[in-house]
């Protein structure tokens, strides 16, 4: 193609000014070199299941029926927002869940990132020992903190009800009122280390002289904070931020080994729903338009946000 | 007090308070650590009896015993790490291509491929199985390790992408543009020049990666099937029977499970905190 | 049957499957799948596969023993996937779920021609055929709820024995209670699992055990079945029941048993097996459950067994496989190990299950005022009605969030549907 061999005829003789064919190229076809193998890799294993995935909303797919599969429309759809009252609950759920876990896993990884960002003797210890959380397969630590909330085999209800906080020992995960602060406090256990880390990295990568210069034009350590730090770290809280509420709305893991979504339904939250619905009721097309309704607030909610960010000033 | 000793004092409050709070959440990460190894070594009969103590009046070492030599959790350990390694350089390689091309350049379906990319993380794994699973047993990668990296890389190379994106965006273009003005194609730029300055990205890439495909349980339950190519993952849920729960052996595995990614994350470590090497652009 | 999927067998694969199907003296391979799953139980049947093999050569059995806790979805997932087992350890909760979904074969006509068969006792057959009368599968036992209970805490509370009738049974979870030191009457399962024990106490105070009336519609919201419910809802909001014993399943009951928590559990025969482990025999026995106010007692009893998949490509094979696994000298072997009450006549008599600590259940299979009674598993709905229904609900009643009549309302509502829908499918 002309393009091509003017293109080539460029960068042989070492770059210089693009022509209009060789930036055809390189703004189109060139980054999508770089992203074809993910792109290949996702469209396969991801995106083809998905669809199928949400194709099941529309029709009746009990899966172990043969004879299943017909369309059906909008009638889980119906079912779901009109007459469903464990959806609704579960939606309450969710959004506590997700406010929950987050809000207090980002804080205190953020807080742990920056007590990070200094040489001090350990660092490489300390480092690996607060990351270990991450590594404990999810069953593995929600059944260990099932096993820290009950009274017969835990020291937790103990020590709350010695610090005043229960009235006396009992297991938190049986009283609906506050059964789910039981997963949020083992999600945030586990959470605290992805933010800890990736904000740690993104830290890093903060010039020193900003914080020098900042330091001899008279800002203190409030100020340097939010001047500096914050504006260099927003992309990564950003993208971080979006991630990890995005993974936390569909995990069900700690609320199914340690609640089963109970007691009557009051950790029960949407991916846990989904799980029973899919599961255990084989109804796989209902379980679907529950996922789609929770994909279709998530998919606004990532809008909102990325919105947002393109709004704000950028660093570079 | 003279303004030095005030000046002390107050470094020594502030280091006296930084060491404090790093303490505190030493001790909350590994609270729930320590349970795990005191119910790994409490014999099965003081399980329940001796619950809250926080430590049992006898240790005992048969549950590691049992897992190490009697169990089949070496061989489950040796397929995580397969799986794991596999699926960490898969990821991280494909992920920082993408990554790259999200931060250095502006195409047409930018924002769309962006979408693309968080979509698939909106929609629950557990909706994904039976898709993925009819999709993989005709290409044969059902019940063999090979099909569970396919699979782990898509799932990770989203996230993998943004962070490596984010890596790359604190990176100045200045550097590259120069490599290639003196002649360097864009490719041989990236590994001269900024594959170095990349090595933290990669490092904190590799080592999530790791980590999930360590702890990922749930495709690995389902996709395979014979005891020869379980995840240790999987290997744990066998404790769980209809009749009882056998915690010592359970969290002896679980602790000792711990042990690779811990070796894993120390070593990729030493990479993470590298500084940048702000001082490239002053030469 | 993993050799079948790598990759570069496939080819292979599918050039055998376009050829003509193999002779049947070639090297045959099952695929038999277990779902309710431990170590020792996995050698067990390791056990008397390899017994299988050594009397039938040129066939070879592959075990492949799911978790239990997601044995289900395991399955299922399996199944929709293509990767069809010949024989699987069927419980009976599933069975109408499969046998509707005609995934199952009718073992009838194999059973016409099983040596063994006459010397089944009757419950064996009845319930292998409970769905569609037809015989889908071949049971390996029954488990029959009894009355575990803690001597030591009974002697402590000044009581002398195992409670006879209901208000006895109020009443020692009472004086238990009183104990103090967070010592309760009766490890209720208020989570998952939990169906047994409201259906019970509701049979137990109707007085029998029709779940359905001749018109289909469901009896549980009876005014008796009601007091059913409401006799667990006060039991628990008096405090006789462990305050977290809303939210337990299995484990914590057990545990809550033999901790000393809970002087009183309701359980199977397999649970003994747990219970025996981590307590002293002097300390506990087993009781038949306690009597109603109509002089009988309901036990619920439950089963599973040996099923073959339709799709399997070796049907005579697995036959013989299941036959061998209920023979005689296998079934007595195995229920004696499971804990499940064996399915040959006279296989009580065994010394095995003379016991002090068999008692409770024998009587109960003996005397005339207790009647086993299944539950109606034939229904397709039945399980996640059980496991999902039952327990969410249930335990808005007992937290006092609903009413019992409101809860039994919406169970008999569900029930009678699934039983009209059922009724409709056999015209």
């Amino acid at each position: 193609m002309a393009g091509q061999s003017a293109v080539a005829a460029l960068r042989a003789r070492g770059g210089g000014r693009p022509g209009r064919t060789a930036r055809l190229f390189e703004f189109v076809l060139e980054p999508y070199y770089y992203l074809g193998p993910a792109l290949i890799l996702i469209a396969l294993v991801m995106v083809l299941p998905l669809v199928v995935g949400l194709s099941y909303a529309f029709r009746d797919i009990r899966i172990l029926a043969p004879v299943s599969g017909g369309f059906v429309g909008f009638d889980h759809f119906e079912t779901l927002l009109f007459r469903d009252r464990v959806f609704w609950r579960s939606l309450g759920n969710t959004l506590w869940w997700t406010g929950g876990s987050l809000v207090f896993q980002f804080l205190l990884g953020l807080g742990l990132a920056l007590l990070l960002n200094r040489q001090f003797g350990g660092r490489r210890l300390v480092q690996a020992v607060v990351f270990l959380p991450w590594a404990v397969p999810t069953f593995l630590s929600g059944l260990t903190f099932a096993w820290l909330f009950n009274p017969v085999i835990g020291p937790l209800p103990h020590w709350l009800a010695a610090l005043g906080i229960l009235s006396e020992p009992y297991n938190i995960l049986g009283n609906p009122s506050i059964a789910l602060w039981g997963p949020i406090v083992a999600n945030v256990w586990f959470g605290i280390p992805f933010f800890a880390i990736t904000l740690l990295a993104a830290l890093q990568a903060i010039p020193r002289e900003l914080y020098e210069a900042a330091a001899i034009d008279g800002a203190n350590a409030w100020q340097r904070f939010t001047k500096v730090t914050l504006p260099f770290l927003a992309p990564m809280i950003a993208i971080t931020v979006l991630l990890r509420t995005i993974w936390i709305s569909n995990f069900a893991d700690l609320v199914v080994v340690m609640t089963g979504g109970g007691p009557a339904n009051a950790t029960q939250i949407l991916p846990s729903y989904i799980f029973t619905t899919a599961y255990r009721k084989l109804d796989f097309g209902y379980a679907s338009a529950i996922a789609t309704a929770l994909l279709v607030l998530l998919f606004l909610y990532a809008l909102i946000l990325i919105r947002m960010r393109r709004a704000l000033p950028s660093t570079t | 007090m003279s303004p030095q000793a005030r000046l002390l004092a107050k470094d020594l409050a502030l280091a006296l308070g930084h060491r404090l709070a790093i303490a505190l959440y030493m001790l909350f990460a590994l609270f729930p650590l320590f349970w795990l190894i005191k119910i790994s070594v409490t014999p099965d009969r003081l399980l329940f009896t001796e619950g809250i103590r926080l430590w049992p009046s006898e240790m005992t070492w048969a549950n590691f015993s049992f897992v190490l030599l009697r169990s089949d959790f070496p061989a489950f350990f040796t397929n995580s790490v397969i799986v794991s390694l596999g699926t960490a350089i898969a990821v991280t390689l494909v992920a920082a291509a993408a990554g790259y091309a999200f931060s250095r350049f502006r195409f047409p379906g930018k924002y769309a491929v962006v979408f693309l990319l968080l979509l698939t993380q909106m929609f629950p794994l557990v909706m994904l199985i039976a898709p993925i699973y009819r999709l993989m047993a005709p290409l044969g990668l059902t019940d063999n390790l090979t099909g569970l990296i396919v699979v782990y890389t898509a799932f990770n190379v989203p996230f993998a992408t943004f962070l490596m994106q984010s890596f790359f965006d604190g990176i100045p273009t200045d550097l590259e543009e120069a490599a290639m003005i003196d002649g360097c194609t864009r490719l041989s730029a990236l590994r001269r020049v900024i594959f170095p300055l990349t090595l933290p990205g990669m490092a904190a890439t590799l080592g999530f990666v790791f980590t999930a495909a360590w702890s990922e349980l749930l495709f690995a339950l389902m996709l395979i099937n014979s005891e020869e190519t379980m995840t240790f993952a999987v290997g744990l849920l066998t404790f769980v029977s209809k009749f009882s729960v056998d915690w010592g052996q359970m969290m002896a595995a679980g602790v000792l499970a711990l042990i690779p990614a811990c070796l894993f994350f120390a070593f990729i470590q030493r990479y993470l905190v590298q500084g940048l090497t702000a001082g490239a652009l002053k030469g | 049957m993993t050799a079948f999927l790598r990759p570069g067998a496939l080819v292979a694969l599918g050039a055998a499957v376009l050829a003509a199907p193999a002779p049947a003296s070639a090297q045959t391979t099952l695929q038999l799948v277990e779902v309710i799953t431990s170590p020792q139980r996995t050698e067990v049947v390791q056990k008397l596969v390899d017994q299988f093999e050594a009397a039938n050569p040129g066939v070879t059995v592959e075990i492949t023993s799911l978790p239990w806790g997601q044995a289900f979805e395991k399955l299922a997932t399996m199944v929709q996937g293509g990767q069809i087992p010949d024989v699987v350890e069927m419980p009976d909760r599933w069975m109408a779920l499969y046998a509707n979904n005609k995934q199952l074969v009718d073992l009838g006509p194999y059973m016409e021609s099983w040596a063994n068969a006459d010397q089944l006792n009757e419950r064996t057959v009845e319930f292998g055929s409970v769905v569609n009368d037809t015989m889908y599968m071949v049971p390996y036992g029954f488990y029959l709820r009894a009355m575990f209970w803690n001597k030591k805490l009974f002697g402590e509370a000044g009581l002398d024995g195992s409670p006879e009738t209901m208000d006895e049974f109020m009443e020692a979870s009472k004086k238990i209670s009183e104990l103090g030191g967070g010592k309760a009457g009766y490890c209720l399962r208020g989570g998952p699992g939990g169906a047994n024990g409201y259906i019970m106490m509701m049979l137990n105070m109707m007085g029998h055990d029709d779940y359905f009336d001749a018109a289909g519609n469901s009896n549980l919201n009876s005014p008796d079945a009601i007091k059913g419910l409401q006799f667990l809802i006060d039991l628990y909001q008096n405090g006789y029941a462990p305050r977290d014993s809303v939210n337990w399943g299995f484990n914590e009951i057990v545990a809550g048993f033999y901790s000393g928590t809970c002087a009183m559990l309701d359980q199977d025969p397999d649970a003994l097996i747990a219970v025996k482990e981590r307590m002293n025999p002097e300390d506990f026995a087993v009781a038949p459950m306690p009597l109603g106010p109509a002089g009988k007692s309901f036990p619920t009893i439950g089963y599973a067994g040996w099923s073959m998949f339709e799709a399997s490509q070796h049907k005579d094979d697995a036959w013989q496989l299941i036959a061998h696994l209920s023979s005689p000298e296998s079934n007595l072997e195995w229920s004696k190990f499971v804990g499940v009450i064996p399915i040959y006549q006279g296989a009580e008599q065994d010394p095995a299950f003379a016991t002090e600590q068999y008692a409770g259940w024998f009587t109960e299979l003996n005397d005339e005022r207790w009647q086993p009674t299944s539950m109606p598993t034939y229904l397709e709905e039945f399980g996640y009605f059980a496991d999902v229904i039952v327990v969410q609900t249930g335990q808005e009643a007992l937290l006092g969030q609903r009413s019992a009549e409101d809860v039994a309302n919406e169970w008999a509502e569900y029930l009678t549907a699934a039983q009209q829908k059922w009724r409709a499918s056999r015209q």
